[in-house]
């Protein structure tokens, strides 16, 4: 929709969209500007938008100091997994949920959705002991079984069963008319249809596994095993200081993939959410 | 090709039952249409010949084959759906050949039985577009080659026109009764527009709350309605229906003595069911008052009250007649239709 408005209001208007957006770009803007200052720069004030001097040594000190191209590639391979596992499970989930009638279906539905209600700091205990019964700690099992089967999973069924609802009937019937049976009608034909919905629920999933902390800091122990989240809070000097700059130059590198997927599937994502009805 | 045969067919959802045992018999290559209100069962039981639903009782056969249990691809018929139905996310091209890939045949016969049904229906230069690129026409074309391009046993159309202005639908209807007198497919139609019944089908299949009233060629449905339903469902505009008493002297029903043909055996309480094309304007016909006039240009719509009874006539006449003023007019007593007032059936 085109609104006209006067020259003034516009100015007025993208002022204030301006003064909004400090709060939100201003941690990421001294994240990123730090990480090339003399630690002694960093806390200089009033703050300093531009590095007086640029220092990239931090970025080789942040290989250094820990094996970070290990942990790296760590939270992405986990990652990846998980943004698999995570879409295969919740496709067929959320499909099953829409279209195939069971039993107290809708009662079943209810039941995983609970799953989000439940914290993960509440069965983090139960599932650490499990883990260890099968001797998984210290391994990355626990950081990708628990997101495919837990809360994120449940969050993306919901978000596939929205999307598999809204598909028209008439396209399933005329595929078993084609000559598909059920399996094939889901892989063929809803499938690819629900590119959207997958989009969002690759994105926030990626995001999540990206980003845990809490599970990799109660599963993990070895600095090898370690996923960035984690690594990041290992910048310390010997006496437990944090190590500003080298800090925030791990971090700002931990963020370019979390940029890059917004950048790239901005777009997927919101037209995923719209399907389902998330969107505000 | 082949005959299609329902025999007792019924559905009920739990205990609501929708439809309560259909016999019909549809011959090898014949165009059946079936015409009802909304609700009335039809695209349940079209549905049901398709195996997209499950039938509660009786059986269907195709070309003597009993299919009740086999699954839609299995029982050699094809469809066409309300919405088209069309893949979106595949070419035209591809969403025509499709049943063909799922089933087996090379890439060869697709392509060759692709191009077969596209240049029945004009589509060959459409091939490479997708469905959101067609407009509406274009999209129930594909939705018919898509139907056509594996040679069936059976056509299935589920008011297929029903999306499409008035003007286009026109256009496809010429276009589906082409292509079954072109491909000679036994077919059986579904729509709630008893124009396009009319004008379509070899016989017509009436169904109301689950039954079928009549089945029969349009004109005869038409000319002979069965009931009363019937006599009021075909014909745009609706038959004018009053309600009275067969005597000697005429019908006599408020405050106005309607004529009937000499020689009438029946006597009683009766309907009497007049078409609005066939009252006519005569100096010694009944006073009516005029209420509304409508000129189309080939004719004229004009609705009266004849004694106390609301009635609608349409006229090849041009009339000038003004709302309040009174014209005369009487039945053509060749197409009169009477009908029992306990049982709604016809009284010959």
């Amino acid at each position: 929709m085109k609104t006209d408005l006067s020259p003034r209001i516009k100015v007025a208007l993208y002022g204030l969209m301006c003064v909004l957006l400090i709060p939100f770009v201003f941690p990421t803007w001294w994240m990123i500007t730090s990480s090339v200052k003399p630690i002694s720069d960093i806390f200089a004030f009033p703050p300093d938008l531009w590095p007086r001097r640029f220092d990239f040594s931090t970025y080789a000190q942040v290989f250094e100091l820990q094996p970070f191209a290990r942990q790296y590639w760590n939270s992405a391979y986990i990652a990846a997994i998980v943004t698999a596992g995570t879409m295969i499970v919740s496709s067929m989930a959320g499909y099953a949920f829409a279209r195939i009638k069971f039993p107290f279906s809708n009662a079943i539905f209810m039941v995983v959705l609970l799953g989000l209600l439940i914290p993960s700091e509440v069965t983090i205990v139960p599932l650490f002991q499990m883990f260890l019964g099968w001797g998984m700690i210290n391994t990355h099992w626990p950081l990708i079984l628990v997101p495919i089967f837990g809360a994120p999973s449940v969050f993306a069924t919901f978000v596939m069963r929205q999307f598999f609802i809204a598909l028209p009937t008439e396209l399933e019937e005329a595929a078993r008319v084609d000559g598909l049976g059920r399996f094939k009608i889901f892989w063929i034909i809803a499938l690819p249809l629900a590119k959207p919905a997958l989009g969002a629920v690759a994105i926030f999933t990626f995001l999540h596994s990206w980003n845990l902390y809490l599970e990799p800091i109660v599963f993990l122990s070895s600095t090898q095993m370690f996923t960035l989240p984690q690594a990041l809070t290992q910048f310390t000097d010997a006496y437990g200081g944090a190590m500003w700059n080298i800090q925030l130059a791990a971090a700002t590198m931990t963020a370019i993939p979390v940029l890059l997927v917004f950048i790239v599937a901005q777009k997927q994502f919101v037209e995923g959410l719209a399907h389902t009805g998330l969107k505000g | 090709m082949a005959n299609l045969s329902l025999k007792s067919v019924r559905k009920a959802y739990g205990e609501a039952s929708v439809l309560h045992g259909v016999d019909i018999d549809i011959a090898d290559g014949e165009f059946v249409v079936l015409v009802g209100p909304s609700g009335c069962g039809k695209s349940t039981l079209l549905r049901m010949i398709a195996g997209l639903e499950t039938i509660t009782g009786g059986a269907i056969e195709i070309g003597g084959r009993v299919v009740n249990d086999l699954e839609p691809k299995d029982r050699d018929i094809a469809m066409v759906f309300q919405n088209y139905a069309l893949y979106p996310h595949m070419s035209v091209a591809t969403n025509m050949g499709f049943s063909l890939e799922h089933r087996g045949a090379s890439k060869a016969e697709i392509a060759e039985r692709v191009k077969w049904a596209a240049d029945i229906l004009g589509l060959a230069y459409l091939l490479d577009r997708y469905p959101r690129q067609l407009s509406g026409g274009q999209r129930q074309r594909v939705a018919m080659g898509r139907a056509i391009v594996r040679n069936p046993q059976v056509f299935l159309f589920d008011e297929p026109l029903s999306n499409l202005d008035a003007k286009l639908r026109v256009v496809m209807r010429g276009e589906i009764k082409g292509l079954h007198q072109r491909l000679g497919v036994t077919t059986v139609y579904v729509t709630h527009d008893q124009v396009e019944a009319m004008t379509m089908a070899d016989r017509i299949v009436v169904m109301n709350a689950g039954k079928v009233e009549q089945v029969g060629a349009p004109l005869e449905l038409y000319d002979r309605p069965a009931n009363l339903f019937v006599a009021g469902f075909i014909g745009s505009p609706a038959m004018n229906m009053i309600s009275g008493e067969i005597t000697q002297g005429g019908f006599a029903a408020g405050g106005v003595t309607l004529p009937l043909p000499a020689g009438l055996g029946a006597s009683g309480r009766a309907t009497y069911g007049i078409r609005p094309e066939h009252l006519i304007l005569a100096d010694d016909g009944l006073a009516a008052t005029v209420n509304l006039i409508e000129p189309t240009g080939s004719e004229t719509q004009v609705a009266m009250t004849l004694g106390e009874h609301s009635i609608t006539g349409v006229f090849r006449e041009r009339i000038s007649a003004q709302p309040g003023e009174t014209i005369r007019v009487r039945p053509d007593l060749d197409a009169i239709h009477l009908f029992d007032a306990e049982t709604d059936n016809r009284v010959e």
